[in-house]
């Protein structure tokens, strides 16, 4: 190319703006690749930084990032000694994969139904032709059906591990521990009251410790379970508490289930009745209205006399008495011999306005304050609460209350007058002792042990008695309310004792529903017979693990009362 | 020149030597730190197999099953009252050996030469009917001792016998209803001040005052009450506290205890 010299023909503008944007294109470039440089020297100096730092404080490729303490999976739920009544455990399940069975499916539902029987090798065919994904066939499998069912070979067949709930106790407790859903979560009982602490990483380390010792608990199902059987009973239910702290020990309902297989359960078995269910527990109310009465002011003591005639008329109402007095009597004749003539004459002297508010004040009003989620709300008579009805109420008919609560006015009646609320939960450092709130005065508290050991010692109740642990209690019948109308026949009999009089601990209600009579019982089906051994036996079996010592020499102060009974009737048929 | 060209050498060099030996430190730790995480998985796995144990133990072992085995073969039941001790000296008692007759002692028959043997146990009484003793055995130290004791207490009676008098007369209920029937037995005023006023005089000899004095009274009245005097007086002696037994504090005492009434 013969290019024009440029002296003689001068640059066209053209050109020379063309060379000038080169330059900045250049310029432009440079910056472009340095930056780029740049970025790719920082990104290799992080890399390096980052094995460098890798190298001194990393951790090596082998690390297991296993848990450093063993959390299951829902938390276990211990009694009050920390034996284990709920437990998580890692169970075998078999389940099925329709879709990637590649034997011979008929061969394989004809040793499916082998296996497990439950199913016909129909149905296993059916499943496995019916291409839905995923079948379970049995969940807490046993170990030698895992094997089995392994050797098949399968691998349409799915063997896992699954946590599942384990109640290693049984029926113990059924009713306070519940049991839970097919997904884990409480459905009744503790389970369920306590679903969010049992569920909760954070808290599921630490076992649930509840207030029942599963001794006392298995002493007290044994002899109530064996009453029950004794006495053709259709239910039971037993409560024991601490007096001081409100601890429920044991508390139990009949009939029970089995937790591990809670489907199984018919829906009587699962009605938890110390709780949920209310009844009218007759006589064992009258300790309670005759301490309202001390209080009140309307009783001095013991000693004080009541005309108690063969039949009472009261409000155009009859009152009767199983075996009346036809005479006056005094306050501690009529705890002992359990007259209702007797008692409805000093609740009527008390009056519906003051009971009522003495009622409240128990909290037999209201549901009981326990952290079970069952809780039945007790039966007045509401609107109707009339003279008549305080005076029935005051021998406990016309009033249903859960066996729960009448434990825990018993407890109140004897922790020198103040009621605790009940709890499932060991009291402890997680769990201190609620504030306490007076409900009677301590000189009342003191009044009633010696009247309530000489209803065991002389009374309805002679047969709760247990020699040397000091039983003072009530025994109660209540008439059933059947459509409509109070059965003669048919009694929910129910006894409330406290265990040793003399400083009272212990507070033992058990009841018995519809109990028959036996030839011991000579025709009687009254509390006296069927529900006071049981204490008897339950008490002698749990005081020495309680800690209560037995000791024939020591007894309440019998002396206030025993100056103001006239005859000991040496019959037990009342109540 | 030499070393000081290869200073940077040797700076680069000590420098990757610094570094790999800080690399081998962590990298020991972290190995280390591995093999601590190994054992607590396999403690954790550990754990995991003792509660897989205990739940089937526990299981197979649950209370109801316990009762059932109980019911069908132990028939063991809950102890009674009496079965309960309350301390060791109950414990010990229960092991107490039996008396049982020991057969195998030597028989011994009723004609056996006994007296020989008597002879030395009934020295004493001969020591003291005042005949000297063959020979000063420990048994004649023991008899001069309780002698002296008698005589020493001949005072204290008398010390006893003062307070005594005196709260009695005042309104103290349980002296009082001691002394009741021989109150009633004999004018009490009169025997009591009688009675002071000898043991202002004297001190000693005033038992063998009084208890003529009662015993005349008592021959008429009734025997029996002599006896129960005895007794309560040798009640008082007991009682006696052995540092007040001096004369002269006595009369002292017993005046202004006079003086009083």
């Amino acid at each position: 190319m013969n290019a024009p010299s440029p002296a003689l023909v001068a640059q066209r503008p053209e050109r020379l703006r063309l060379v000038g944007q080169r330059r900045q294109l250049l310029a432009v470039m440079h910056q472009r690749l340095m930056f780029g440089m740049l970025v790719f020297a920082g990104m290799v100096a992080i890399i390096v930084l980052r094995i460098l730092y890798l190298a001194a404080f990393g951790d090596h490729a082998g690390r297991k990032e296993g848990p450093t303490a063993f959390v299951p999976e829902r938390g276990d739920i211990v009694d009050r000694n920390g034996d284990p009544l709920g437990r998580t455990i890692d169970a075998w399940t078999i389940a099925i994969h329709p879709g990637k069975v590649i034997g011979d499916k008929l061969a394989l539902a004809q040793r499916l139904a082998q296996l497990m029987p439950e199913h016909s090798a129909d149905q296993y065919f059916a499943m496995l032709r019916s291409g839905k994904p995923f079948y379970y066939l049995r969940r807490r499998a046993s170990p030698d059906l895992v094997d089995a069912v392994n050797a098949i070979g399968e691998p349409g067949l799915a063997i896992e591990r699954e946590p599942d709930r384990l109640y290693p106790q049984t029926s113990l407790a059924a009713h306070v521990l519940g049991f839970t859903d097919i997904d884990g979560h409480g459905a009744a009982g503790a389970e369920r009251a306590f679903d969010k602490y049992l569920a909760d990483p954070a808290t599921r380390g630490q076992p649930l410790t509840l207030s029942i010792d599963s001794r006392v608990q298995q002493a007290l199902e044994t002899e109530l379970g064996q009453a029950m059987q004794h006495f053709s009973a259709i239910g039971a239910a037993g409560v024991i508490m601490d007096v001081h702290t409100g601890e429920v020990l044991a508390m139990t309902s009949m009939p029970t289930f089995n937790p591990n297989a809670a489907g199984h359960a018919t829906p009587d078995q699962m009605f938890n009745r110390a709780t949920l269910g209310v009844f009218e527990l007759g006589s064992t109310f009258k300790p309670f209205t005759l301490a309202m009465a001390m209080d009140s002011g309307i009783v001095s003591g013991p000693g004080q006399m009541y005309n108690c005639p063969q039949v009472l008329p009261a409000y155009g109402h009859l009152v009767h008495d199983t075996h009346p007095f036809g005479r006056r009597c005094s306050v501690a004749e009529i705890m002992m011999e359990s007259s209702n003539i007797g008692m409805g004459q000093i609740a009527d002297q008390l009056g519906t306005v003051r009971q009522k508010a003495w009622l409240k004040k128990m909290g037999f009003l209201d549901k009981a304050e326990i952290e079970l989620r069952e809780r039945g709300r007790p039966l007045t008579p509401g609107v109707r609460w009339g003279p008549f009805e305080t005076m029935t109420i005051g021998y406990g008919e016309g009033i249903a209350v859960a066996p729960l609560q009448l434990a825990m006015g018993y407890a109140t009646l004897f922790d020198g007058g103040i009621y605790h609320p009940p709890t499932i939960l060991k009291i402890g450092a997680g769990h201190p002792i609620a504030a306490g709130k007076r409900v009677f005065t301590a000189d009342t508290s003191y009044k009633m042990r010696s009247l309530l050991r000489l209803v065991v010692m002389k009374g309805t109740g002679r047969k709760a008695d247990a020699p040397g642990y000091r039983i003072g209690g009530k025994t109660g019948t209540a008439q059933k309310l059947i459509n409509g109308h109070y059965s003669q026949r048919v009694n929910l009999t129910s006894f409330a004792g406290v265990f040793p009089m003399d400083d009272p601990r212990y507070v033992i209600v058990v009841m018995l529903d519809e109990p028959k009579a036996t030839k011991e019982t000579y025709g009687f089906t009254t509390a006296g017979w069927n529900v006071a051994p049981v204490v008897s036996r339950t008490v002698s079996r749990i005081a020495p693990m309680l800690g209560v010592a037995p000791d024939i020499n020591r007894e309440p102060n019998m002396a206030e009362v025993l100056p103001y009974v006239q005859d000991a009737k040496q019959d037990a048929k009342k109540d | 020149m030499s070393s000081r060209s290869f200073r940077s050498v040797f700076m680069v060099a000590s420098c990757a030597g610094a570094a790999l030996g800080c690399y081998l430190v962590s990298l020991r730790v972290a190995s280390e730190r591995a093999q601590l995480e190994d054992v607590e998985s396999r403690i954790v796995l550990a754990e995991r197999d003792t509660r897989v144990l205990q739940t089937e133990i526990g299981t197979r072992g649950r209370l109801s099953q316990l009762e059932r085995w109980n019911a069908g073969a132990f028939a063991l039941s809950a102890p009674a009252a009496d079965q309960f001790l309350k301390g060791g000296f109950e414990l010990a008692r229960l092991a107490a050996p039996e008396r049982k007759p020991d057969f195998k002692a030597p028989v011994v028959l009723a004609s056996a030469p006994v007296p020989e043997r008597r002879a030395p146990l009934a020295e004493p009484p001969m020591d003291d009917s005042g005949a000297p003793a063959p020979a000063a055995t420990p048994n004649t130290l023991l008899h001069e001792a309780s002698l002296k004791i008698e005589t020493r207490e001949v005072p204290a009676r008398t010390a006893a016998l003062l307070p005594q008098a005196a709260a009695r007369s005042t309104d103290k209920p349980a002296t009082a209803a001691r002394s009741a029937h021989k109150v009633s037995a004999e004018k009490p005023g009169l025997a009591a001040a009688h009675l002071r006023k000898k043991v202002g005089e004297k001190a000693a000899p005033i038992e063998a005052v009084s208890t003529p004095r009662f015993a005349a009274k008592k021959s008429v009245d009734k025997k029996p009450i002599v006896t129960a005097r005895a007794l309560t007086k040798l009640l008082r002696i007991a009682k006696v506290d052995p540092l007040a037994p001096l004369p002269a504090h006595h009369s002292g005492n017993s005046k202004g205890i006079a003086a009083e009434r």
